[in-house]
Parts: C-alpha cells; structure tokens; sequence
C-alpha cells in the first residue's frame, strides 16, 4: 500500500470527526458483504467473503482423532490462518507469519468460549464420538487473498458461513472393544449431518480513530488508528470474546462504550450475514 | 498418562484429580470454595523481588501463590536481526516454562506459544521505544511453577524487571485476570479454577494514568458481569502498582546504602 501523506492522513481523521469517510460511509456503516458457500468441493465446508476490497476464503475439515487426555469428553478444533502473498508483497514467506498467528489467536479467543465450553460458538462435545478414544478433529483454515482492512471481521464471517456449510458424515462405532485397542469406525458416505451454527458469533472490530470508533476500517484508516477492539458477539447478545489490538492504552470507560456500540451494530451484522448465508446456501442447492 | 490395566507399567506418573463439577448446578449459583481459602475478591499475597539475575540489564522474581516467574531484561543491546535501520527501538519477548513447571511432565509448554506474542503486545504499549532507537531490547521470562493466572503474573513481573533495568516507560504495567464461574466472578484463579472456568477476563493496565493497554476476554459474558470485571481488575491493579513502586523503592534505597 502506499503510503498516505499527511494532507489524507487529515482529511481521514477530519472526515471520521464529522460522521463522513472518505468513501462516502457513515462510521458505524459496513461496506457490503458477499457471501459465496461450497466453494472448495474437498473441504467439508468452505466460504468465501469479500467485505468490499478484503476477500477471504474459509474451509472446515473434520478428521477423526484422539480427544485430548485433559478433556476426554471433547473434540478438537484448530484454527489456521494464512496471509497469501498475492495481498501484499510483504507477505511473503515469513513476512505474514505475525498477523496469521495474531488472527488465529483472536479468532480461537472468539470462537472457542471458555475452558468449561460456556459460550463457545463451536460445541467441542458434539464432536464426541465415543469419549476418551474417537472424536472429530476439526481444521478450520482461513486464506487473506486481498487485503483491504478489517481482516477479522471478514475471516469471522467466512468461517460462520463455512461451517454453516459444513456437512459432517454420520459416524457407527462397534460398541464391544477391548480397552487397549482402537473401536472400529464406518465412516457413512451417504449420510451426513449439518453443523449446528445457531451459537456461532459475528466478531465486530472497532477502530479508535481520533476521539470517535468505526467499525469496518479500511487498510488507509487502519493505518492511522490508534487502537481496535474486536468484540464477538453472539445471537443473544452476549459478549463471547474480546481482544484488543493497537499499542495506546484505553480508559475503562472507553472499552465499555466500545461494548455496547458493538452490540448494537453486531445486530444488523448478524442479520445481514445470516440471510446472506442462507442465500448462498440456498443459490447452491440449486446449482447441483 | 495412567499405567495400562494388565499390561506392565513402564512408569508411573500421577493422574491429575481434576476437581469436577457437578454439571447440573452448571448456571446456577455454585458453592464454590477456593482451595486456597481466598474470598472471591481476594488476590494472593505477592511476593516481589528485583535483582535476581545479576548478569541481566534487569531483572525481576515474583511469586503468586504457586506461580513463580523470573524475567530478565537485557538491553539496550545490538540487535543481530535487524536488517535495517529504524529510528525506533525494537522489543523481543520469550515467555518459556520449565519442564518442571506443571505436574504433567512437558506437555503443557506446547498450549502456551502465544504467551510470548502477547507479553509482546502488552509491553510495547508502555515502553518509550524513541528512547532507544537502532537498539533492542529483549525480555526473558522463565516460568519457574505454574499455579494459575501465569500470563499475568508474566507481565507484572516484566513490568518490574523494565524499571529495574532502567528503560523508560510511560508507567508501571500491572495485569489481573479474573475468572468466571457459574454466576461469581473470582480474581486472580489458580489452576484448577482456571480449568472449569466458564470465562476469562485478562486485562493489563496502566495504574497511575488508569488505562488499559491489552484486554482479552474469552467466554460468554454479560454487560453486568464486564463492569464488574473490569472494576475489579482496575482496584486490584492499582493495589498491585502500589506494591510494585515498594517494592522499586526499596531496591533503591538498598543499593544507596
């Protein structure tokens, strides 16, 4: 990206003071979003979402493995992140490990609730199979193709819609097996179930600008911001996650504003990309 | 890791006695007791302790209860990675656990590789990086035995080790986090509580000029439960700041004598 004089970094600060960016939104206004499901055919869910310039590809994997020994009654979820290089130059090679691994963090701070699974979007034990030796594995993998600002937001949405997308195929265990040995496991072709994504929350990042927040802060804005709070948020209004980016330091009262702003904004997000979603889904079924 | 029934046991290790809770109170007011006999709203006693690696810039030991970490600061120091010339300094944090760290030999390093990136955001808000420009800075902590709440003791402690060795901060850097169970918030968990929380509040503040440099928060909570959150981690930061400067000036005086 080129770098922004000082006369626009003005103008972009000026303009957010007034309620009036420079692409003509109002601060608390998303760009439109485009939401396109089933769109890597191997993968057992997928989407891919364009927030104006940012597009973003998620994919679901499910893969049978071993619960983890501290807590034999859940599956396993793992999120990758990765910034291709036809984004931005610079990340290339390990150029874009920083911003993968710091997008990974705060999508499995929103997604993946606390410790108990209270206020996961993901339930962790419905992807039991049978406790202490089989349960899904799922790999949940986010590609950056091009980056325009508010990166999580978008990453957020395109792994909401890939996992409405998910199909996870029915699974019969033989029930007598001795201990040591591993049950036997079919796999069904034909059967398979839906994701249940009704707890699955929208992540809302706002950007402090100035004295005012925006939310969906393109890459020129993001560079004079001064610091982002992304907040995930969940159909009913709960709080499931919050990390803060940026280096400059926020009075309390300031982070519990930017809460309820975001709530408030997380609304028509929600509905916005839950209709998207289900178009999308529904403009699939027809094409096959 | 428990010995295989009728087959010959290799080695033996304890089992960890995760304390369960009974899942239909799950919600509900949970009589909870704190295995250490804190009240909810009562942090551990802090022991803290600049100084305790003589070789470092600076250097910091604190002790939370069972967590005891050591931090050392060396620099401002040619940096060997840097390819360009910057006019700001660069920071480099390591958070590394010991083998011996948690009752599990090793297996619990692997969960806690983002603690470094994250003790990395918390301080770059706080140190003046103009100060040392072309240099580096680079922060080691060594959890010595993890007894819940690591990541924050992690950064009060690297806090302290940053003053020790005299590079220039805005203020103090002090970080609480408070779990929550069922319906009660308790301030800085231990590790059992740390296992069946339903959500966790992490906030790293500055005392004196009362802002907040890094906030993470995982789990379900409500707008109540934030505020309260958030008062509590503020009260116990200031307390803690205080602590830290004690702890600064005392150092300070010794060294005059």
């Amino acid at each position: 990206m080129v770098g922004v004089s000082f006369g626009e970094q003005n103008f972009i600060k000026g303009g957010i003071a007034q309620d009036l960016r420079t692409d003509g939104r109002k601060r608390l206004t998303y760009r439109d979003v485009y939401v396109e499901t089933g769109v890597i055919p191997q993968a057992n869910g997928s989407a891919r979402v364009r927030i104006g310039g940012t597009d973003v590809i998620a994919s679901v994997k499910a893969e049978l493995g071993r619960p983890s020994s501290l807590q034999p009654d859940k599956g396993k979820v793992a999120v990758f992140i990765d910034c291709s290089p036809t984004a931005e130059p610079t990340f290339g090679g390990r150029g874009g490990e920083e911003l993968s691994s710091e997008l990974a963090l705060a999508l499995q701070i929103c997604l993946l609730g606390g410790k108990s699974g209270a206020g996961a979007g993901i339930n962790l034990s419905s992807l039991l199979i049978k406790e202490g030796r089989v349960c899904w594995d799922l790999y949940i993998d986010g590609l950056v193709i091009s980056s325009d600002g508010n990166l999580l937001d978008a990453l957020g949405a395109a792994i909401k819609a890939a996992l409405t997308n998910t199909a996870i195929p029915k699974v019969q265990v033989s029930a007598e097996v001795a201990d040591d040995e591993q049950p036997e496991i079919d796999i069904s072709d034909e059967e398979y179930q839906q994701f249940d994504t009704s707890s699955v929350p929208v992540i809302v990042t706002l950007t402090k600008v100035g004295n005012h927040y925006i939310v969906d802060a393109t890459a020129e804005e993001e560079s004079q911001m001064s610091s982002a709070v992304s907040i995930s948020v969940n159909r009913a209004g709960h709080i499931c996650g919050l990390t803060k980016r940026g280096g400059s330091g926020l009075d309390p009262s300031v982070i519990l504003d930017m809460i309820s702003v975001a709530k408030h904004v997380s609304e028509t997000l929600m509905n916005n990309l839950d209709s998207k979603i289900s178009a999308a889904e529904a403009c699939e079924d027809d094409e096959s | 890791m428990a010995a295989k029934q009728g087959a010959a046991a290799t080695t033996y290790s304890p089992k960890i006695m995760a304390r369960t809770r009974p899942p239909i109170f799950k919600g509900s007011d949970l009589d909870w007791t704190r295995p250490d006999g804190r009240g909810f709203h009562q942090c551990r006693p802090a022991l803290l302790q600049t100084g305790a690696v003589s070789a470092a810039s600076g250097s910091a030991y604190a002790e939370f209860g069972n967590t005891k970490v050591i931090v050392s600061v060396f620099g401002p120091r040619e940096s060997k990675k840097a390819t360009s010339y910057s006019d700001v300094g660069r920071l480099n944090c390591n958070v590394s656990y010991t083998n011996f760290a948690s009752p599990t030999l090793g297996s619990q390093g692997t969960d806690h590789k983002e603690y470094s990136s994250m003790l990395h955001k918390a301080l770059e808000g706080v140190i003046m990086m103009e100060t040392f420009p072309k240099t580096t800075v680079d922060v080691f902590a060594l959890v010595l035995e993890s007894g819940g709440s690591d990541l924050p003791v992690v950064i009060s402690c690297a806090g302290l080790a940053l003053a020790d060795a005299g590079i220039m901060m805005y203020d103090l850097i002090t970080a609480v986090s408070v779990s929550c169970i069922g319906k009660s918030l308790m301030i800085d968990p231990v590790t059992e509580e740390e296992g069946c929380e339903d959500g966790s509040f992490m906030m790293t503040c500055m005392p004196s000029r009362s802002e907040i440099t890094q906030l993470t928060i995982t789990g379900e909570w409500t707008t109540p439960n934030i505020n309260e959150a958030m008062q509590l981690c503020v009260d116990a930061c200031s307390k803690l700041g205080e602590i830290m400067r004690d702890c600064l000036k005392q150092a300070a005086s010794a060294s005059d004598e």
